[in-house]
């Protein structure tokens, strides 16, 4: 909201002199691009969206184009080639083969060829991973806090260590979750009702934190390599979970962990600089690693810790 | 007409075998006999006697009495010094010839230039020695000179640009300072006509500094009548705005934040009201203005592009007088007076704009966006005070201050039903930034030829923001409940308090030196935001006080001490040599840096009014102004040099020549410059806005260090006597920026590089009472980026989908070329004793719609569509002013 109102100053100072028109504009001609995003980790099938770029103005959905040859190799050597699949709606994927899963310090090549337009090709490699030290939780360190409205949270505060720091390529991602235990309290004593599993948790963290922290399109929070500056090796944060003390009773957090290769960092971090840009600054530039087209193809490897939330 | 001759008497036959040559024929003994002679008789017989050629004019003498001398076994030299004790000559032994000549005494003759109506002291005023080849210099911040001259009667020629010259003789006989007033050239007033003399138009025009003309300035068609000091510069050439002034100045490639702007020696944080549209400099309380495009002498410091240095008038000593200017943006006035006649006096200056009407008018229009609400209020204001007060002859106080900034309030509301309710949003939004400046200085001679000038100095600028926001809801059985109530406040601020102290040293004409020392405590605030919602009753004007969420209140504490050298050396006729060196410590948390910055510049009066110069300059900054809108804005962060900020550097080389004849001035610049350390935020996301609020934190982490280079060819050609006077200038220039973290670690064309501009300046006096005023700009448009395609993500499950716009380069696409005519005419009257000025005219004369903004329409099925997006159409131009 803050957000909005600020532009809207911008716009409304500007605008007591502004008058807007349309003009036609020599944009270079730009002709469509094979585009392929395909996202692996360890243990999981290559996955592709195949798809066509289209004009800034265009305004249908891109063209999946249908004659598709996607080809892995690892090291010039065939490996896969990914097969078409359908998806909920009318959107199709391209996916490897059922004993061909991602493995780790490998690194892949995807090419993709649709008649008529140029090959794409773009390596990348699941990356080593860093492990966060063990969290353990007391019950002294929970906390409950009533909002304005009068409704209750449970704060966590969260010490994410890493084991170790690279010297370079801080390339990290995280996601919570938590489960709750809901009870029927409108019989004494209150009787277990079900079970909420890995419900997304929200965080509170300091400025700095904040601001160096990316929502990306893939259910992780990206960390800027900055973060990390001056050999920082922990990660603050405070969960948040809403809670009714006489019903919830909440006995899980997940910490979702990746160690992202460069190829997914740079492309996640430009696309969430993009989807913030504001008027009248230079868009950003989106990370690229598709030669001859555009996309990404980027590895990844995962860990999750699971902390059992102690009563208090 | 005194006519002098040589005598050359004494020769002497010797007759003696004694071989003179063996001996100084000084120091032998002889007799000698001369009674009630005059000096010169007795060393005519000294000659003879002794066989020395004895070389002498009776000039020397001329004052002298008869001397008489009785003396045995005295040696020639005793002899000679008793002749000649009576005058002030000195002799010399070349060879068998002892040469006499005039001892003659060096005397300091300083002072000050003055206006002799007001008493103000005039800056920048040429005073010229007739009778010693023209020597000369000029008045400097405090309109003080200073001028070694021999004894006797020396003719001076003071002059100052609309002034009448004035001659004046003195007889110099020892350490003197005196007043030199000149008397304003009132018919110029009324049509002004620059009246710079040849030599002083050589001078002046050959390089930098640029003298910009005041009186030009009143006079120049901007919007509303609006006399504007920035637009004024940015006429010259090397100097680049963004559309229609907004932007800031960037000169010779350099960022807005790298030019030092300096109001009565104070630097000014944020120069412009109106997102630069209009400047802070109220035009009648300025006395002076000079400008440097980055090849500054070392006392400059603090920025690594160039220097504006405004200093304001003083105010008259003599009698009250007013000035009010009524344009259609603004009204200023100014009062001025003694405070004590002759000794002392103030100046007291506002500005207040009525843009209410204008807004209006443009709302009625339609060209206000919709969301911008009925009840949007804006406004700017400036109030200036100057005092001044003569302790001594040798003692001078001043106080400066000015206060001036931007109100700009909006309150808006929305209605909207969704699936629970009807729901209203209502948002008060009010906002305010601005400038507080103020200077106690003291004016000191120390000796005739040694000049000193302490001042204390406080600048400060803010911006802050509060909105208050409310959301209800109607429910469909027509219950009502508050959804949302909360206030914000966001703050960031720089403060400084600084000390210096100047040293002018005359030592002679070929040699002056400079040097001074300061220091200055900075304090940041580099944003915090404040957040609480709100119970009944309050208002977001509580929110300082209750606030329970702050995302930054970081305070930053710097220190910067600077101490220079410089001197300015004739070595030979005709060649001038201005070196120096500035030097600055900056400590800021655990970081320290120092760096010595040099500079040099040598220039060269060559032959048929030609002059050449070369120069290198290398300069730096430790406070940034952050942002990434492409136009500066006052929320953009004023941030110190951290560890992990080292300070910007440039070097500049530059050469030139110009030439001046008959009122015709012509200059030819080329410059290289480089850039080091230049700062940007890597994203426009990252600069201010996380998770939709406002907020500084972590700045450090999400800005860039890069490069840059500039490079570009400069022709001014200006005539400035006569009816019709004007200017033409051309620059040819390129400005690029390398950073790694963007558009892939290739270099891009800076924001506002152009590679052609060019400027068009005519007037003509038609009247001894009117006069039209065109001026006529082309430039290359301004890069930006456009985005080519787009192309969609979609998370690995499926679950999101958006729409990534590709680009292959940044600023890879200009803007359409930029172009405007101005004209304005003026007429002066008198009734009374009251003078009017009424100015009126068009600003952007034909309507060009020269682009600010453009994206392409992405909704649009016409290839190539975009938005353009035009600041100012044609506006009038109008202002009275009365001068009683």
């Amino acid at each position: 909201m803050a957000l909005l109102r600020l532009i809207t100053l911008l716009f409304i100072a500007l605008g007591l002199f502004r008058c807007a028109r349309e003009v036609i504009i020599d944009l270079p001609d730009e002709e469509p691009r094979v585009v392929a995003i395909c996202h692996f980790t360890e243990g999981q099938h290559f996955r592709a969206n195949i798809s066509m770029s289209q004009a800034v103005n265009e305004g249908q959905d891109p063209e999946q184009p249908s004659n598709v040859e996607a080809t892995l190799s690892i090291n010039g050597a065939y490996y896969d080639v990914l097969y078409r699949v359908k998806g909920d709606g009318n959107d199709y994927y391209w996916r490897s083969h059922q004993a061909k899963l991602a493995e780790p310090g490998i690194e892949y090549a995807l090419s993709v060829r649709v008649p008529g337009y140029t090959s794409v090709m773009a390596k990348s490699s699941i990356p080593q991973h860093y492990s966060l030290s063990p969290i353990v939780l007391h019950s002294e360190e929970l906390y409950v806090e009533t909002r304005n409205d009068g409704s209750k949270e449970l704060r966590i505060p969260l010490e994410l260590q890493l084991q170790n720091l690279p010297e370079n390529e801080r390339y990290f991602a995280f996601y919570l979750t938590h489960d709750t235990d809901v009870y029927d309290d409108s019989v004494v004593p209150a009787e277990f009702d079900h079970s909420e599993e890995q419900k997304p948790t929200n965080f509170l963290a300091d400025g700095r934190t904040i601001s160096l922290l990316h929502n990306i399109p893939e259910p992780v929070v990206l960390i800027n390599e900055n973060y990390w500056a001056d050999n920082r090796k922990t990660l603050y944060l405070t969960a948040r979970i809403p809670f009714n003390p006489s019903t919830d009773r909440v006995t899980k957090l997940y910490v979702t962990w990746r160690t992202l290769s460069p190829e997914f960092y740079k492309y996640h971090l430009s696309l969430s600089r993009q989807s913030g840009n504001i008027p009248l600054s230079d868009p950003d530039a989106v990370y690229n690693n598709m030669e001859g087209g555009l996309g990404n193809f980027s590895g990844y490897s995962v860990s999750v810790d699971t902390i059992d939330i102690p009563e208090f | 007409m005194i006519r002098l001759h040589a005598v050359l008497v004494g020769i002497c036959f010797l007759l003696t075998n004694i071989p003179l040559s063996a001996q100084n024929p000084l120091s032998q003994n002889i007799d000698f006999s001369c009674q009630s002679c005059t000096p010169s008789e007795a060393l005519l017989r000294l000659g003879r006697e002794t066989g020395l050629a004895i070389s002498f004019s009776d000039r020397f003498f001329a004052s002298c009495g008869n001397v008489s001398i009785q003396a045995k076994n005295e040696s020639v030299k005793n002899l000679v010094d008793q002749i000649s004790s009576c005058s002030k000559v000195g002799y010399k032994l070349i060879g068998n010839q002892l040469v006499f000549f005039r001892k003659t005494q060096k005397r300091t003759l300083s002072g000050f230039v003055e206006d002799a109506e007001t008493g103000e002291r005039l800056i920048g005023a040429t005073v010229r020695v007739l009778s010693a080849n023209n020597l000369g210099v000029i008045s400097n911040e405090f309109g003080f000179f200073s001028l070694k001259l021999e004894e006797g009667e020396q003719e001076l020629l003071a002059s100052y640009v609309s002034y009448h010259s004035a001659q004046t003789k003195l007889n110099i006989t020892a350490d003197k300072i005196i007043h030199l007033k000149l008397q304003p050239n009132n018919r110029l007033k009324e049509v002004i006509i620059p009246a710079y003399s040849e030599q002083e138009a050589k001078e002046r025009k050959a390089g930098s500094p640029k003298y910009l003309n005041l009186a030009e300035l009143q006079m120049i068609p901007m919007p509303g009548g609006e006399a504007d000091l920035l637009r004024q510069t940015a006429l010259q050439p090397g100097i680049q705005t963004g559309t229609d002034g907004l932007g800031g100045l960037h000169i010779r490639g350099g960022n807005a934040d790298q030019n030092l702007f300096l109001l009565d020696d104070v630097p000014v944080y944020s120069p412009s009201h109106t997102l630069g549209l209009f400047s802070i400099f109220n035009p009648s309380t300025v006395s002076s203005v000079r400008l440097w495009k980055g090849d500054f002498p070392a006392r400059y410091g603090g920025r690594a592009s160039s220097v504006l240095d405004v200093r304001t008038r003083e105010g008259n000593l003599q009698e009250y007088k007013a000035e009010v200017s009524a344009g259609l943006f603004a009204t200023s006035a100014v009062v001025e007076g003694p405070i004590v006649k002759g000794k002392g006096s103030f100046l007291l200056g506002g500005r207040y704009t009525y843009f209410e009407p204008w807004v209006k008018f443009f709302s009625k229009k339609g060209n206000l966006l919709t969301f911008s609400g009925d009840q949007v209020r804006y406004r700017f204001y400036d109030s200036n005070l100057k005092l001044n007060y003569s302790l001594s002859d040798k003692d001078r106080l001043y106080f400066s201050f000015y206060y001036g900034g931007d109100v700009f309030k909006n309150n808006f509301g929305q209605s909207f039903s969704d699936e629970k309710g009807f729901i209203t949003d209502n948002s008060n939004l009010a906002t305010d930034w601005g400038n507080s400046i103020a200077a106690l200085r003291w004016n000191h001679l120390l000796k005739e030829n040694l000049f000193t000038n302490t001042t204390i100095r406080y600048s400060r600028f803010f911006y802050q923001s509060r909105l208050g926001f409310r959301s209800d809801i109607l429910y469909p059985n027509g219950k009502e409940s508050q959804i949302s109530n909360y206030g914000q406040l966001y703050q960031t601020l720089i403060s400084d308090w600084s000390g210096k102290t100047d040293f002018t040293f005359y030592v002679s004409k070929p040699l002056t030196l400079r040097w001074g020392v300061s220091f200055t405590n900075h304090d940041f605030q580099p944003g915090a935001l404040s957040a609480n919602f709100l119970q009944p009753g309050q208002t977001e004007e509580n929110v300082d006080s209750l606030a329970s969420i702050l995302l930054n209140n970081e305070r930053l504490n710097a220190e910067e001490a600077e101490a220079y050298f410089d001197t300015e050396w004739e070595p030979y006729q005709h060649l001038k040599l201005e070196a120096g060196l500035h030097g600055t410590v900056f400590q800021v948390k655990n970081a320290n840096y120092r760096v010595a910055q040099p500079r040099l510049r040598l220039k060269y009066e060559g032959l048929r009014n030609f002059t050449e110069w070369i120069g290198y300059h290398q300069t730096a900054q430790n406070l940034h102004q952050i942002g990434s809108f492409n136009i500066s804005l006052p929320f953009e962060l004023w941030v110190p040099s951290t560890r992990k900020v080292p300070p910007e550097k440039v070097w500049q080389f530059s050469t030139g020549v110009s030439w001046h004849s008959h009122g015709w001035n012509a200059q030819l610049e080329a410059y290289y410059k480089k850039f080091v350390h230049v700062l940007t935020f890597i994203s426009s996301g990252d600069a201010l806005f996380t998770g939709g609020a406002v907020d500084a934190s972590g700045w450090e982490d999400r800005i860039a260090a890069g490069s840059g280079k500039s490079r570009g060819l400069e022709l001014l050609i200006e005539r400035s006597l006569g009816k019709t006077t004007g200017s033409f200038t051309y620059t040819l220039s390129e400005s690029n920026r390398l950073f790694e973290d963007l558009n892939s670690g290739r270099p891009f064309p800076l924001r506002y590089d152009r590679t052609h501009d060019l400027k068009i300046s005519v007037r003509q006096r038609i009247f001894n009472w009117l006069e039209a005023d065109l001026i006529w700009g082309f430039a290359t448009g301004n890069p930006i980026t456009l985005t080519g395609v787009k192309f969609q993500h979609e998370s690995v499950e499926g679950e999101v989908a958006r729409d990534v716009f590709f680009y292959t380069e940044v600023n890879g696409y200009r803007l359409p070329n930029y172009h405007r005519l101005d004209i304005a005419f003026n007429a002066y009257f008198k009734t009374g004793g009251v003078k009017h000025e009424l100015q009126f005219g068009a600003y952007n004369a034909y309507n060009r719609s020269n682009p600010f903004f453009l994206y392409v329409d992405a909704g649009s099925s016409i290839k190539g569509k975009a938005i353009q997006f035009t600041l100012l159409p044609v506006l009038p131009v109008f202002r009275y002013t009365v001068r009683f």
